[in-house]
């Protein structure tokens, strides 16, 4: 018998930025796994612990507090350039909120203050006085749905859209660089900055928005994608066994209905 | 005379006897327009009040201290309270109003205000305040309030203004708020539970501290009851939880969600068996014993009260129709919810309704959900429905927490969900109903409506 694939899942600053009910996207990824015989292992990486770079598969970075967010920004500077090997190496990231903007340049407070990032993304953030908060919807990248359509295995639900839905709920507004693409660009909501209605970020497989809800419970399209991709790294093209998603596409679906209405 | 408080005073009285006698139950409208006429109402009635009034804020438990809080200090005083209504000024003005002549005076010897989180700085600076019960803060509701971090902020910046004659009670646990004395000129007192753990099973906590407010060190915990309460200190600086005057031990959570512990006031401890459920409550009743026993109450008349007392509407509330037993538990917040599902999972198995809504008052963003460790129900529960206007976000966060839901089992409308399992459950089963709090209102309803004999609903 075939050896059990196994994704390894590290878990940045689970105990400092865990403000938003970002958890969610860990125990989607598991659970996706779990269901079609994929083991995970989880580590948890925190303040002072070294990153190992080349162990994990996939990355995930969420969103905390300011004070928290500060801390967390000091140590990151360590763990820099293990991520940026994993992620020049192939494996995939996922940062929401504060996570997505300690690995851009940097962060600029209102008051003049700049916390310095990691580059990961070239953007930056400034803070605001304006908070945004609302559900966020967006049309996501024309490349990127290709491979959605892809890779996520419809069975008895049809793959209607590649659209992603969450609930943003910030101060701080990203400009991406030049050539920085978006994840997407925003359809209800404002996104990066509320101005030049691009959403998110992308670097090769790392990718930044500012979506909570949790993000990928109720859009299992990009959560079967990210995995997928994670695998492809050590495992090469995987094809994920279909699941059940009818409660996952009904909720996506209120969710946009709510944000229409 | 003050013409302005007259009117105003006036006109808040006329909408309120509009509203009842057409049968409304608004308590927030006639502050609202008396604030319009006169803007400095509250102040100008607080200064009537003899003994000044007490506020009592936090994320959590605020209803039912001030509930417990007005019991106890009755026994003694005259006191007028914002029990049915709005913990944001107008729902002050509007029991002011209520409670004032037309000429402004007040017939009560003290007031006490149950006041929203971000209301608390304002509040603070207009209603002659003299004792101020802090019991905690969590993460909640994130759209409305932000980060605990800029509220503790803004209380920070307001209790400095606080006359040095007021007294502040705080929660020893919550390093959030013990180092609020840091803040205060006057007298502070403290309390807190004094168990390293408790016999109700763990979860996976989310914290909202995790460094010294102090300095920014690493905040070190011995003991962690719940959330970021507990026994802690800083690694570096002089920063620790107080000893607090005002303390509980020896907690037993009882199947029957009563709650036996050893209650210390100044070093005097007593047994007291009460009928209210889980932690949370605890530190309500040391909050409101604190405040008792500040206000000279004698402790008989603090522990007899505690034990007769009943929780607020929906808090915790059993009821019991056609031999079914039915729990109902407020959700709101991570933290909250944590607690309450700590508290059920000592049931045996039992049938669970849960529903989740997002209108503003139970907050836009559904996320905390995810905070929120409903797998602790795991392998607890038997049928389980759920409802409100987010019930598919929370149908996932069920099946992804590993409990079993059929999707025939997703109701829109709270009163099918609750006709529907009502329908399923046998005689001497257990239903526990957890909604947020719009959705609770919509069950209050379903509930009178099925049940005439709830009559208790209204009266609390």
């Amino acid at each position: 018998m075939a050896k059990p694939i196994i994704l390894n899942i590290c878990h940045l600053y689970p105990n400092l930025m865990d403000t938003y009910g970002d958890k969610g996207n860990i125990l989607t990824i598991q659970r996706r796994c779990e269901w079609r015989g994929i083991k995970t292992i989880l580590s948890q990486v925190s303040i002072n612990d070294s990153l190992t770079s080349d162990d994990f598969d996939i990355y995930f970075f969420g969103g905390g507090q300011d004070r928290q967010q500060i801390i967390v920004g000091e140590d990151l500077q360590k763990k820099a350039k293990g991520i940026k090997k994993s992620i020049e190496n192939g494996a995939v990231l996922l940062s929401i909120c504060g996570g997505y903007q300690l690995l851009q340049n940097y962060f600029k407070t209102l008051e003049g203050k700049e916390i310095k990032g990691t580059g990961l993304f070239d953007a930056h953030t400034l803070g605001s006085k304006d908070r945004m908060i609302q559900n966020l919807m967006i049309e996501i990248d024309t490349d990127l749905q290709s491979e959605i359509k892809n890779v996520y295995p419809s069975t008895n639900y049809k793959l209607q859209t590649t659209n992603l839905i969450g609930f943003e709920n910030h101060s701080g507004k990203t400009y991406l660089g030049k050539k920085t693409q978006p994840l997407g660009q925003v359809v209800i909501g404002s996104g990066n900055n509320g101005d030049d209605k691009t959403e998110g970020a992308i670097y090769k497989n790392a990718f930044g928005c500012y979506l909570h809800g949790s993000l990928l419970p109720k859009n299992p399209h990009f959560a079967d994608f990210l995995i997928a991709k994670a695998l492809e790294r050590r495992h090469g093209k995987v094809n994920l066994k279909p699941l059940d998603d009818t409660i996952e596409w009904m909720a996506h679906e209120s969710a946009v209905k709510k944000s229409r209405s | 005379m003050d013409l302005k408080l007259f009117f105003a005073v006036f006109v808040g009285k006329l909408i309120s006897f509009l509203i009842k006698s057409t049968g409304g139950g608004a308590t927030a409208a006639p502050g609202l327009y008396a604030l319009k006429i006169d803007p400095n109402l509250i102040q100008k009635l607080s200064r009537k009040i003899p003994n000044g009034s007490i506020l009592i804020s936090g994320t959590n438990g605020k209803t039912t201290t001030s509930r417990l809080a007005f019991d106890i200090l009755s026994s003694k005083y005259k006191i007028i309270h914002n029990r049915q209504g709005s913990n944001l000024l107008r729902g002050i003005a509007s029991t002011l109003i209520k409670h004032s002549s037309l000429n402004g005076s007040i017939n009560a010897r003290t007031a006490i205000w149950e006041v929203d989180e971000a209301v608390l700085p304002q509040a603070l600076e207009v209603t002659a305040a003299k004792h101020i019960v802090l019991l905690n803060l969590f993460r909640d509701q994130l759209d409305r309030y932000g980060e605990v971090d800029s509220i503790r902020n803004k209380w920070q910046k307001a209790l400095k203004r606080l006359p040095q004659s007021s007294t502040l009670i705080l929660n020893a646990d919550d390093p959030g708020i013990s180092i609020l004395k840091n803040y205060f000129k006057g007298k502070t007192i403290f309390f807190g539970v004094s168990d390293d753990k408790t016999d109700l099973p763990k979860v996976d906590e989310v914290g909202d501290i995790t460094h010294c407010l102090n300095c920014g060190s690493s905040l070190i915990f011995k003991t962690t009851l719940s959330a970021h309460l507990g026994k802690y200190f800083c690694s570096k600086c002089s920063f620790k939880r107080p000893n607090p005057q005002i303390s509980a031990s020896k907690l037993k959570f009882k199947s029957d969600f009563s709650t036996k512990l050893y209650l210390s006031i100044d070093d005097k401890r007593s047994t007291i068996h009460y009928s209210l459920p889980g932690l949370y409550n605890v530190y309500n009743v040391l909050a409101a014993t604190a405040l008792g026993n500040s206000l000279k109450v004698n402790s008989s008349n603090i522990l007899s009260t505690i034990k007769n007392f009943s929780a607020a509407f929906g808090r915790f509330q059993k009821i019991e129709i056609n031999d079914k037993n039915i729990f109902i538990f407020l959700i709101k917040n991570p933290t909250g919810a944590n607690e309450v599902l700590r508290a059920i999972s000592i049931l045996p198995r039992f049938h669970l309704l849960a529903a989740l809504n997002d209108n503003f008052a139970d907050g836009k963003d559904v996320s905390w959900i995810w905070d929120t460790n409903w797998e602790i129900l795991k392998n607890k529960t038997k049928n389980v429905w759920v409802g409100g206007t987010r019930r598919w976000d929370l149908a996932i966060r069920l099946k992804y927490a590993g409990i079993r839901l059929s999707k025939k089992n997703i109701y829109k409308e709270g009163i099918y969900s609750i006709k529907a399992s009502l329908a399923q459950l046998n005689n001497k089963d257990t239903l526990v109903i957890l909604p947020t709090y719009t959705a609770l209102l919509t069950l209050q309803k379903s509930l009178t409506s099925m049940e005439k004999g709830i009559t208790k609903w209204q009266n609390q």
